[in-house]
């Protein structure tokens, strides 16, 4: 064991740098099966979650995302968001007017009036359980709206 | 039977809220493994308290939300800020200047009452409206009678208390006198932002 | 001792030659990933000039660590180029890409955030609880500058061959509290005046954020506390709290990053406040290299002490023959110790081994990590002030 060890700790040290050498390669080759292997996303609180939906017209597209109450951990908070998405910003119209179904049930939930140039909107609820519009933004290429919602299972 | 159940599904989440306040709290007391074990049942028994008293509200106005609704920040607010204190008081206790009033009373509470830091600790952690805390009134209201929403609360209590088993064996480390300082640094910064988020919370409410 | 056994003990330079053909394969490996780079497509002189301006004069100082035997000064040297680099080209590319310094809610959604491995602590939690990323970035690679494959692929690299060495030869910031640490001669407020138990307080920091992270699922640190937001992006003041937020990491980039340092000459930010730096000492436990102290040649000068940048070295060091865990193999007690009595070891073999080996095995994955992060941050801000001086903007 004792003439093993020097030997062990040489050639960990060159391992060593053997990974450091190996981290440019590796970010350009294992950044995607990673993330695929772990299925990790990024938190839907920054991200509106999955789209669950998505609405055809023509120039452009309407994103619906599903639901947000995830919960710090397990289960669902009693208050959440849902973000729908106009895609791609240049081919919008000066005014969106739209009814969504955030529930998915086929029945509009709440209607979103869209001035898409300077972010004003308008939400118009239908369901109780949709509170208010949180705001409207516009990243680049398109723009989004939150809107608060409490939690229809709960 | 259902609410141990529903308390074992949740109880990570009041694990979570929990420990921020907790671990740096035994870490910085460095007992033994018995002595974080009473410490910890008496956080419990004073979070057990602040549920109860929310229970017995729930029963008497028919309905925790609506007794609450527009409360709930100003409610969260007070037991964040009351929570910030307290957990100042139980690290920087020991090192107060003498003669200082404030301490000076703290002190003489304290060695009179020494329960009183993890129960009063448990208490304001309890009065946080909490998703489990939610689940456990929805479920406790649906039994009908009294006795068995206190009931079913107890069972979901001690559901999501299993959770806490861990926590005392961090009294295997109490020999590690740095576990004690890096203990009383972290208690500090979280009672700063449990204070900081208590006065933006009684802001927004006020305002 | 006389003088020149003293110089002869400290003196660990070796010949030029020698210097030269150890570097050549870690440089040319270096410079196979810029070769890369510059393929395909139209190649603008300007970006040629930059990187092999920026790879030889890293490469040159490399050779001189080996030769003069001054590790800690040539290190130094890269490091705090690294860091001015750093800014020098972040902030023309985020007036390039958003207009403004300043990170608005519209790029937030738009994962406009760049990573930095300062976030590794808080996501660790949530992503193994909850499988999300508690960040408002980009997953992979995409618009913003550092995506959180990339970042994470190169935190585990770095602290697999070189562990808490990351905050003396990777680290984009730390060169920041170096500069400012070795601005004056002689400190205003001595070693022995700062309480030691201050060094408990990144790991109580860290402590902290990772518990406060869990319950609020958003990066605490990266919101309330990292200073070095004020030479890289932060949110934009929007509302009161976002107000609150800037001005305390501003006052945090003056006291810690700043005053402190210049007043202590150590590395405070560095030493007595990063989280990150915390977690990477548990991470020196399992790397291979170490620094110890030769407890025959020591004689108790306590030096080492008194110039550590990290309050690393203490009595109990100079009793155990080796830094506390938080060392971050910077070099400075091995070009200090007026003995020679202190000097890169690998774990395991015979602490008489040949010091020169260990050097220079330590050497090469820190050699790789600077100039992969370092030599490419010069580069691109040479690339900035090139383009500067040729069209009178820094902006693409």
């Amino acid at each position: 064991m004792e003439k093993i060890r020097p030997v062990l700790g040489y050639i960990m040290a060159v391992f060593s740098c053997l990974i450091s050498a190996a981290i440019l390669p590796a970010i350009a080759t294992l950044s995607e099966p990673l993330i695929t292997a772990t299925g990790l996303t990024i938190s839907p609180n920054y991200s509106g979650g999955e789209v669950v939906q998505t609405i055809d017209h023509g120039a452009y597209e309407t994103h619906v995302h599903r639901m947000v109450f995830d919960d710090v951990l397990i289960g669902e908070r009693k208050e959440g968001f849902i973000q729908v998405d106009w895609t791609p910003l240049d081919a919008l119209p000066a005014r969106i007017n739209e009814e969504i179904d955030a529930d998915g049930d086929g029945q509009a939930d709440f209607r979103i009036e869209l001035d898409t140039a300077s972010k004003e909107a308008t939400l118009t609820p239908y369901a109780t359980w949709v509170l208010e519009l949180e705001g409207a933004y516009k990243p680049k290429g398109y723009m989004l709206v939150r809107v608060r919602l409490d939690n229809p299972s709960r | 039977m259902q609410g141990f159940l529903l308390g074992l599904a949740n109880g990570t989440t009041c694990l979570a809220f929990c420990a921020p306040a907790l671990i740096p709290f035994l870490m910085h007391e460095g007992q033994t493994v018995r002595q974080n074990l009473v410490m910890v049942l008496k956080f419990l028994g004073g979070r057990m308290g602040g549920y109860l008293i929310f229970g017995l509200l729930a029963w008497a106005t028919g309905s925790l939300l609506s007794s609450v609704a527009g409360y709930e920040g100003l409610l969260i607010g007070i037991a964040y800020v009351g929570l910030a204190a307290v957990l100042l008081v139980a690290v920087l206790r020991k090192k107060a200047p003498a003669g200082s009033c404030a301490f000076e009373g703290a002190r003489a509470t304290l060695n009179r009452w020494p329960a009183l830091l993890p129960v009063g600790m448990g208490f304001l952690a309890g009065l946080k409206i909490c998703p489990p805390l939610l689940l456990a009134f929805t479920g406790a209201a649906s039994t009908g009678t009294l006795i068995g929403s206190l009931v079913f609360f107890l069972a979901f209590f001690l559901g999501t208390s299993v959770y806490f088993i861990p926590i005392p064996f961090l009294g295997v480390f109490r020999r590690v006198s740095a576990l004690q300082i890096v203990g009383k640094f972290a208690a500090v910064i979280v009672s700063l932002y449990y204070l900081g988020a208590g006065i933006l919370l009684l802001a927004g409410g006020v305002l | 001792m006389t003088t020149s056994v003293r110089t002869e003990a400290r003196s660990s330079g070796m010949a030029v030659w020698k210097a030269v053909l150890l570097m050549l394969p870690a440089a040319l490996l270096s410079s196979l990933t810029w070769l890369g780079n510059l393929m395909g497509g139209e190649i603008d002189p300007l970006i040629v000039v930059a990187l092999v301006a920026s790879w030889l004069g890293f490469t040159v100082l490399f050779v001189l660590m080996l030769t003069t035997g001054k590790t800690y000064r040539y290190r130094s040297i890269m490091f705090i180029l690294t860091a001015i680099a750093l800014p020098l080209d972040f902030i023309p590319y985020m007036l390039e890409t958003y207009g403004s310094m300043m990170l608005s809610e519209d790029v937030m959604f738009n994962g406009g955030a760049s990573f930095c491995p300062l976030t590794m602590p808080m996501i660790i939690v949530p992503a193994l609880v909850k499988g999300v990323v508690i960040f408002p970035g980009e997953i992979l690679p995409g618009m913003a500058k550092g995506a959180f494959s990339v970042m994470f692929i190169l935190w585990v690299g770095a602290s697999l061959s070189v562990g808490r060495g990351w905050c003396s030869w990777g680290c984009f910031y730390g060169g920041w509290d170096e500069l400012f640490s070795r601005l004056r001669k002689k400190p205003l407020i001595k070693h022995r005046q700062i309480d030691s138990r201050w060094r408990y307080l990144p790991f109580a920091v860290l402590l902290a954020i990772v518990l406060l992270s869990a319950i609020t699922f958003s990066p605490i640190y990266c919101e309330w506390l990292c200073p070095f937001k004020a030479v890289t992006e932060f949110q934009a003041p929007s509302s009161a709290l976002a107000v609150i937020q800037i001005t305390i990491f501003a006052l945090l980039f003056l006291g810690l990053v700043v005053v402190l340092p210049l007043l202590t000459k150590r590395r405070i930010q560095c030493g007595l406040f990063c989280p990150f730096g915390a977690m990477q000492s548990f991470l020196n436990k399992i790397n291979i290299f170490e620094v110890r102290i030769d407890l025959e040649k020591c004689t108790q000068c306590k030096k080492c002490i008194r110039e550590c940048p990290t309050f690393s070295l203490d009595e109990s060091s100079l009793e155990s023959g080796k830094p506390l865990m938080t060392c971050t193999k910077c070099a400075q007690c091995v070009d200090t110790c007026p003995q020679g009595a202190i000097a890169y070891h690998i774990k395991g073999t015979p602490l008489k081994a040949n010091s020169i080996v260990a050097k220079v095995l330590f050497l090469y994955p820190a050699y790789i990590l600077l100039m992969f992060l370092g030599a490419g941050s010069v580069a691109a801000a040479l690339y900035r002030i090139l383009m500067l001086v040729t069209t009178g903007s820094m902006l693409h």
